[in-house]
């Protein structure tokens, strides 16, 4: 960890504390875990805090753990669905990222940043569309990418890739109809078989 | 056969088919349908160097001034009504050039929950032009099958 990182982290483990569930450098760059219940107070205080002033939200990524690792490793986190920011400190020259996971696997809430940040808008949204993470205190929580009155959430890992309806136009009605999919669903993830020590290039 | 005699006689004769599809083939307007990457080699085709303007295919703004559709793109399952409107509101007689992989049967997106699976699902084709895009020889290829295609039809003699 260089200095600056390292800079970095002490400051968050000063304002922070035992808020941070966890803190990681990897790649060069920090990852904080916080808990769904300080996540909005624990990114506020990033961007307000004048040690810190993460004024810049980058991106939100809605992740879906349920299949992390391949069932092969053992650093499988209990909760399904989890929330990253990335923030950037023009200020002092920061990134960071802030990783919090909804406490129900069923019905995933978190809170919304979009009172911090105007642009979290969309970007909660999609998260919302694709993974399926509700944010409470969103003003305005619709689909934004999928078709209109689409079901389900395409990135959850038990989405199957054909999904569950297709599109025709059918001549009697005059209009585009909707059916179920009628091709045969195809595997196409390459299976990765990891031998120990193999393609090891040197990342920590 | 030589050109003297129409000189001459100041006419010429000919079938009524054969004078409706020169000025069909000679005046095919695309509306710009340009759904991905496709619509660049589309754009490269009208461009200087290939010129549809040389067989009268100019790319027009409205589906109510246009008789062809070149769908030049991934059609995804949102975007499939509005695509099948903009062909009801063509002028007839109209055609359809499918362009591309995607076009054609769903390409890369063919296992996809949110593509068609080819747009001839949606509206009729005339002419299909393959490639993952086409080149802009390639579609203009398909253009000329097209006037092939028109150049067959009949409108006056059924046969």
């Amino acid at each position: 960890m260089n200095a600056k990182l390292e800079r970095l982290s002490q400051i968050l483990q000063i304002v922070f504390g035992g808020r941070l569930r966890s803190l990681t450098e990897n790649l060069g760059e920090i990852t904080v875990e916080v808990g769904a219940e300080d996540y909005l107070e624990v990114v506020r205080t990033l961007r307000d805090h004048a040690e810190l002033r993460f004024e810049q939200l980058m991106d939100i990524c809605g992740v879906d753990y349920s299949a992390y690792g391949n069932g092969e490793t053992t650093c499988k986190p209990g909760r399904r669905f989890a929330t990253v920011l990335h923030l950037l400190s023009l200020e002092h020259n920061w990134r960071l990222r802030v990783r919090a996971f909804s406490p129900n696997n069923d019905f995933p809430v978190l809170d919304s940043v979009c009172g911090l940040w105007a642009s979290a808008n969309w970007q909660e949204r999609e998260a919302f569309d694709l993974v399926g993470i509700m944010y409470s205190g969103h003003t305005d929580l619709r689909r934004i990418l999928t078709d209109y009155g689409f079901v389900g959430h395409p990135l959850r890992k038990d989405f199957p890739v054909s999904g569950y309806t297709e599109v025709r136009y059918d001549t009697e009605a005059g209009r585009v109809v909707y059916q179920p999919v009628t091709i045969e669903p195809r595997e196409n993830a390459p299976r990765i078989v990891r031998e120990a020590g193999y393609g090891e290039i040197g990342h920590v | 056969m030589s050109i003297e005699g129409v000189f001459r006689e100041g006419f010429v004769t000919t079938s009524l088919d054969t004078v409706i599809n020169w000025t069909r083939t000679g005046s095919l307007w695309p509306v710009t349908f340009g759904l991905a990457c496709c619509a660049i080699e589309m754009m490269h085709s009208g461009m200087a160097r290939y010129d549809l303007d040389r067989f009268g295919i100019i790319f027009r703004a409205s589906p109510r001034q246009s008789d062809v559709m070149i769908v030049a793109g991934t059609l995804t399952n949102k975007m499939a009504p509005a695509m099948r409107r903009v062909y009801d509101q063509l002028a007839e007689p109209r055609w359809v050039v499918s362009m591309g992989s995607c076009a054609n049967g769903g390409g890369y997106y063919h296992y996809s929950y949110s593509v068609v699976r080819g747009c001839d699902r949606i509206v009729p084709v005339d002419v299909y032009v393959p490639g993952c895009p086409p080149t802009a020889e390639a579609l203009l290829y398909g253009l000329l099958q097209l006037q092939n295609k028109i150049k067959r039809t009949n409108t006056i003699a059924r046969r």
